[in-house]
């Protein structure tokens, strides 16, 4: 690491530049209300970067860099939606942008007022006016780099303006479209496959001679770059930002392309240790175990990344649900796990939650007494999901119409194919896929729910029904014994088909009715395996379960053993786990192991682990996230929060550091089951 | 007894062989060596356990009134901290259960490693379990070496790889510090470097015990001596301790603890042996 590198680290880690950062609390709501709805979201952009001032550390050569802790606000008429955050969970195309350079755009853009009739005069004539702000706040920041940063400067006045002619300035372009993008108030923007786009000015710069390590040092300057800002981009909690990368995984010819610059990506976030970018490694039948050892090494640094998603499984999965096989093998990683397609994809990839455990509790409550056997109840747990994904579909298309939940917003359709070529907003549907994905949280609490009312109520008639639903109903008070027994049973994890057969079962049924049904934007839905924060939101709302879980606590997260399941280790747990045939459910949602750190202590252990991923992905598991876990050091770390400030963890998609986490996402970390070797 | 008694199966172990394997840790051990990390494993019957974190103190685990725990104590506990330490398996059990990773362990390279407290000490259960193996698992003891020789070259027969403890060349010191001779142990040792099994010994490295150069100096040459030309050494770890309050009992170890243990690698350089630090 340069010391360039060291000083930018250093400033970030001290964390000082955030108490200079203004509030600007600008209210535009007289300003925007004769505006159109385009219009309005141009005009707030442009306010937005005419108040940001050129924001430069000593020594760097990146830039863009918040001055502003928040935006104008407005709030929008029709709906009283207050202006917030933007659509997001999609990865732009950076592709285009960067190998035309913005004037060609705005070329383009006026071209198309010119010859496209007045239907799409207002949303091109907004669209000038973001690309138009956006280049003279690159302009200011130019005036700005004259002085004290001579590369950043002359860059500048190559980019953003016209095609990048290096791997320098292609990263300062990246960090400005990224930069601008957060300004419009976009969320979730994933960096994607970063590897592919930038390899051809990565290679040519080789090619002219430059040296590798000059290369790395310019990454890690940009990776460094991303972070400054990562506490106001934020999430559910901070830290789930969405900038994250996808590593290799198969080209358009279906032969993998992982490379020399992913290689050179995974060094500098070893070097780095830091939240951002978040890694995904694309895997598949040709990966050499190297990269799985490559990758251990990566996780044995405890940030929680990379995840793992397998190309054989997902771009399958993708094509059954209707995705073009060259949009599909391009697929990239949203924010957390669910798989999008870049450029051309506007999914809403977490619209929409089933919750497996409240389904199969309210059945249990409803109809339990009246079934005679264990068939009669699964066919009314059947119906109820059927009757659920219904009511979650309906209430997608309706009552949160789109446009509700995505303003619209010019700027952030520069960067979606389609759009500016019909001369039409992405939130109109100009995107290629508009679909909606709902995620399955807590399929291995309902599973194992389900296979403690078999074996107890129906098989062995050691519990009675009105006893199980009285239990359930005090939340286990006084009925502890019970509990036990319940706890006792089989669990999804030990690779058990008493269990794992219901698991199946839950996941055909959500994913085959769910899957292809039609949205309110001329896409489809699509059923997944992710959970999101619901694992802590939706678990908290929810009564005792009979898999054994008191009420309100946690599910799992994600596609997991639960918390309460005792399970023999690993290797069952990979078994139970990809039984199912993962393409029909490919919305998204790891596998999450947590091994304890112990196992990483040398070569032999870190090889073990890299194996275990590559069974994972033999096995046709569609994505795993494996962490390297220290429970004593994350206990230790929450009565000594000052001795631990770069403490990073993965806390769902993302990882974040915990001391900035609310106090039950560091606690459910702390449960998750751990495996020492 | 044909049947066994497991205290614990870790399915994804890392360091008990070749590959990604799962080791099964068979209750009961001949030895006390003053430094064992595995206290529950010393004793042969099932007993009941108490884990002291998290413990309030409330006293109900031992309401029963013997001052024993129970298996009332199990339920009676309000933090689940009380557990029976100790299953029983049928060889059959237990090796339908291990079959069912069969195909992974493979596809890794690994298998299953027998250890405990001291499997020689069951030897009725392993050898069966090892039977009915044959052919479907590769199959490692992980092994202090102590047992009547003939047991041991029957169980040898049944295995495809050895982990082989050495600990202490002096008899003496070696009755001392695990309470039992080493006669057996370096007999057996013999028997397993002339035996065509693959092997591998570990040298626990204890500190003021094992790693005196007189001790690492003997262990040395009896490698050399029987042609050995790779040692694996575990320098002690502060955490040995962890486990005793759980099984009831002081951890009092008469070396100093908190003295680094030395690996003397010049010293097995000089009889021409490779070592690793575990
Ligand atoms: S019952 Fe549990 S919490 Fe109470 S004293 Fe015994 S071990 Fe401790």
């Amino acid at each position: 690491m340069t010391e360039r590198v060291q000083n930018l680290l250093s400033i970030l880690q001290k964390r000082e530049y955030r108490t200079w950062r203004v509030t600007n609390d600008l209210d535009i709501n007289a300003e925007i209300k004769h505006l159109d709805r385009y219009h309005r979201d141009a005009y707030r952009f442009k306010i937005m970067l005419e108040h940001e001032k050129a924001v430069l550390f000593e020594g760097e050569r990146i830039g863009f860099y918040r001055h502003a802790k928040d935006f104008p606000y407005y709030t929008r008429p029709e709906d009283g939606y207050i202006s917030g955050w933007g659509f997001g969970n999609l990865t732009p195309n950076y592709e285009r942008v960067l190998s035309q350079g913005l004037d060609a755009v705005l070329e383009e853009i006026r071209e198309k007022r010119r010859t496209m009739d007045a239907t799409h005069t207002s949303f091109l004539d907004a669209l000038e006016m973001t690309v138009v702000a956006a280049l003279a706040l690159a302009d200011r920041y130019r005036e700005a780099a004259k002085a004290a940063h001579p590369e950043l400067y002359g860059a500048l006045g190559q980019v953003p303006h016209k095609p990048p002619r290096s791997f320098y300035e292609a990263c300062v372009f990246m960090k400005f479209i990224i930069f601008t993008l957060r300004c419009n108030a976009n969320v979730h923007l994933t960096i994607g496959r970063f590897d592919q786009y930038m390899l051809p000015y990565y290679q040519a710069d080789l090619d002219r001679g430059v040296a590798r390590e000059d290369l790395l040092d310019i990454l890690e300057e940009f990776f460094v770059s991303v972070n400054f800002d990562t506490d106001l981009y934020q999430g559910m909690q901070q830290g789930d930002n969405g900038q994250s990368v996808v590593l290799g995984g198969y080209d358009a010819n279906g032969h993998d392309a992982f490379n020399d610059l992913s290689m050179l990506c995974m060094e500098a976030s070893m070097e780095l240790n830091l939240i951002d970018p978040k890694i995904n490694l694309r895997v598949n039948k040709e990966t050499p175990f190297s990269l799985y050892l490559l990758g251990t090494h990566m996780t044995k640094q405890g940030l929680g990344f990379p995840q793992y998603s397998n190309d054989d499984v997902v771009i399958d999965g993708l094509v059954k649900l209707g995705y073009d096989y060259e949009d599909a093998v391009n697929y990239t990683v949203a924010a957390c796990w669910e798989f999008i397609i870049p450029g051309c994809g506007a999914d809403i990839p977490n619209f929409i939650t089933m919750n497996f455990p409240k389904v199969v509790n309210d059945t249990l409550h409803a109809e339990l007494e009246g079934c005679e056997n264990y068939d009669q109840l699964w066919e009314k747990v059947a119906q109820a999901i059927r009757a659920e994904c219904d009511a979650l579909m309906e209430e997608a298309n309706t009552k949160s119409q789109f446009s509700t939940c995505a303003r619209q917003s010019p700027y952030l359709s520069l960067y979606i194919d389609g759009c500016l070529e019909k001369g039409l907003d992405f939130s109109d549907a100009a995107a290629k896929y508009n679909n909606y994905g709902c995620h399955g949280a807590g399929i291995s609490n309902a599973a194992d729910a389900l296979a403690a009312v078999k074996k107890t109520v129906f098989e062995e008639k050691s519990i009675g029904k009105r006893e199980l639903l009285d239990a359930l109903e005090r939340n286990f008070e006084g009925c502890e014994e019970l509990r036990l027994r319940l706890l006792d049973c089989p669990k999804m994890g030990n690779n058990d088909d008493a269990v794992d057969d219901i698991s199946i079962a839950l996941m055909e049924i959500f994913s085959s009715y769910l899957n292809g049904k039609p949205n309110d934007r001329g896409g489809i839905f699509r059923a997944g395996t992710g959970s999101a924060m619901e694992y802590l939101l939706s678990a908290s709302k929810v009564p005792a379960t009979a898999d054994g879980r008191r009420a309100f606590e946690p599910y799992a997260s994600s596609f997991s053993p639960s918390l309460t399941a005792r399970v023999n280790g690993p290797l069952s747990v990979l078994q139970s786990f990809t039984k199912f045939d993962m393409t029909k459910i490919i919305n998204g949602g790891p596998l999450t192991i947590e091994i304890h750190d112990t196992t990483f202590r040398n070569e032999d252990g870190i090889e073990k682990v890299a194996r275990l991923v590559q069974l994972f992905i033999r096995l046709k598991g569609h994505q795993l996230q494996i962490n390297s876990i220290n429970r004593d050091r994350l206990l230790d770390a929450q009565k000594h929060p000052e001795k631990y400030p770069n403490l990073i963890v993965r806390v769902w998609g993302w990882s974040g550091y915990f001391n900035e986490l609310d106090l039950p996402y560091q606690n459910h970390i702390i449960r998750r089951a751990e495996f020492r070797a | 007894m044909e049947n066994g008694i497991v205290f614990s199966i870790e399915e994804f172990a890392t360091f008990d062989g070749p590959g990604i394997r799962s080791t099964v840790f068979l209750k009961g051990c001949p030895l006390r060596c003053m430094w064992c990390h595995n206290p529950e494993g010393q004793e042969f019957d099932a007993q009941y356990v108490r884990n002291p974190n998290g413990c309030l103190h409330c006293g109900r685990c031992l309401s029963s009134g013997t001052g024993e725990l129970t298996q009332e104590s199990v339920g009676a506990c309000p933090r689940g901290l009380v557990r029976l330490c100790g299953e029983t398996y049928t060889p059959r059990a237990l090796t339908e259960r291990l079959l069912k990773n069969a195909s992974l362990l493979q596809a890794a390279g690994g298998g299953v490693t027998f250890s405990g407290g001291e499997p020689l000490s069951q030897p009725v259960f392993l050898k069966r379990c090892l039977d009915l193996m044959e052919g479907k698992l590769h199959r490692a003891l992980q092994t202090s070496g102590y047992c009547e020789p003939t047991l041991f070259r029957e169980i040898l027969s049944r295995l495809d790889y050895v982990l082989f403890d050495l600990k202490l060349i002096d008899e003496a010191a070696h009755l001392h510090y695990t309470g039992v001779s080493n006669r057996w142990i370096l007999e057996n040792f013999t028997l397993l470097a002339k035996s065509r099994i693959p092997f591998v010994v570990r040298v626990p490295l204890i500190p003021g015990v094992t790693d005196t150069a007189e001790n690492l100096t003997s262990i040395a040459s009896l490698l050399r001596e029987n042609g050995v030309s790779y040692a694996e050494l575990l320098p002690y770890n502060k955490m040995a301790g962890g486990k005793y309050a759980m099984v009831g009992r002081d951890y009092t170890p008469t070396f100093d603890e908190h003295q680094a243990p030395a690996s003397r690698p010049e010293l097995f350089a000089a009889y021409g042996i490779d070592i690793k630090i575990l």
